[in-house]
């Protein structure tokens, strides 16, 4: 026990102490998105784009399927008009790849057969929704700092949905137990 | 109407890929380190009165709009519709379906946003999360994230259209 917190308190330098804080993070990736738009706004809008993970995704997914089979399927300005699209969630992925074997927290995790197809399903469904209203709630987020009230009518949903899947989570975990 | 930021049309539709991916590599470390994660943070608030992950979601938030508002004043020309609701009023910053009444708009943010507040505390994470959980090794996160590649296309291809067509039967578009 004490040698793995020796271990640990030698890893943990200041810079980590303010990256495993959500608050430090949060701020950064508000900042950074609005100089992301400040920067690249040039090659297309929409507004308030600097970071989002449902749209960007859909993006580079969108713009590799309309390369390979010559369809027509949307995706924002900046990605059609730029050499590529925003990889933004690919740098996320490498991003924390290498972050989790730095820190040695990469684990392969596997779970039950019927819950991949619980997750697949989950995430279609995810992403269907998040774009009825053209964001994830990162989206939404930098889109209520930018003075738009729709966006925060999105964020007051999610916490209704939230509460929901709570009070299923909780009612489905008491039949079990 | 061409807004115009800091790089020129043709430097920045080179910059697009690079620029995204450095901040997507920096957003990948921090939300590791952090798990950082907006529908888990209002989760663990109204669970465990936990307040981390939820006050890092408003941040976000705070740190964009100050961002936007001082870069604004900076370079106007970057922000042209910034505060929004001061000169497009209502309406929604585009992304959404194009075209449609403002009432359709509350209502797709509606049943978008209680659906994927549902999905994501059901499956333990915003998108965000499982991106990362994925990174780290969680093979049903992957499948999430399989998942929403799959909805992209089938979004853009059919579901879309369907979604205004109802709207239209409605009168809403």
């Amino acid at each position: 026990m004490a040698e793995t917190k020796a271990k640990t308190d030698e890893k943990t330098s200041c810079l980590d102490t303010m990256a495993k804080n959500p608050l430090y993070v949060g701020l950064v990736i508000g900042i950074l998105a609005a100089v992301v738009q400040a920067l690249l706004i040039s090659a297309g809008g929409p507004e308030a784009y600097g970071f989002c993970v449902a749209c960007h995704t859909r993006d580079v997914v969108n713009v590799a399927v309309n390369d390979i089979a010559g369809t027509k399927l949307a995706v924002a300005a900046i990605s059609q008009n730029a050499i590529l699209p925003m990889l933004t969630v690919i740098g996320v992925l490498i991003g924390a790849f290498v972050s989790a074997r730095y820190y040695q927290e990469f684990r392969t995790k596997a779970g039950k057969a019927s819950s991949y197809l619980w997750y697949l399903i989950g995430g279609f469904f995810f992403m269907v929704f998040a774009l009825f209203m053209g964001a994830c709630p990162y989206r939404l987020g930098l889109r209520i700092g930018y003075g738009d009230v729709v966006a925060l009518i999105g964020v007051i949903a999610i916490i209704v949905g939230v509460l929901v899947g709570i009070k299923i989570a909780t009612s489905l975990a008491e039949r079990e137990g | 109407m061409a807004a115009a930021g800091w790089l020129t049309k043709d430097v920045a539709v080179i910059a697009v890929p690079i620029v995204s991916l450095l901040l997507g590599l920096l957003i990948g470390w921090l939300g590791q380190r952090s798990g950082f994660c907006s529908i888990g943070g209002f989760r663990d608030f109204f669970m465990f009165k936990h307040t981390r992950l939820l006050y890092g979601y408003l941040m976000l938030i705070v740190g964009a709009f100050v961002s936007y508002l001082v870069l604004s004043l900076i370079t106007p020309s970057a922000f042209e519709n910034f505060f929004w609701l001061l000169h497009k009023g209502l309406m929604p910053v585009p992304g959404a379906p194009a075209n449609l009444a403002l009432t359709a708009y509350i209502l797709l943010a509606v049943i978008g946003g209680i659906m994927i507040g549902l999905i994501g505390v059901l499956l333990g994470g915003c998108p965000l999360r499982q991106v990362v959980m994925t990174a780290e090794g969680n093979i049903r996160s992957l499948l999430f994230v399989i998942g929403m590649c799959i909805g992209a296309v089938l979004f853009a291809a059919w579901i879309s259209g369907w979604v205004v067509g109802i709207l239209k039967s409605m009168g809403l578009a």
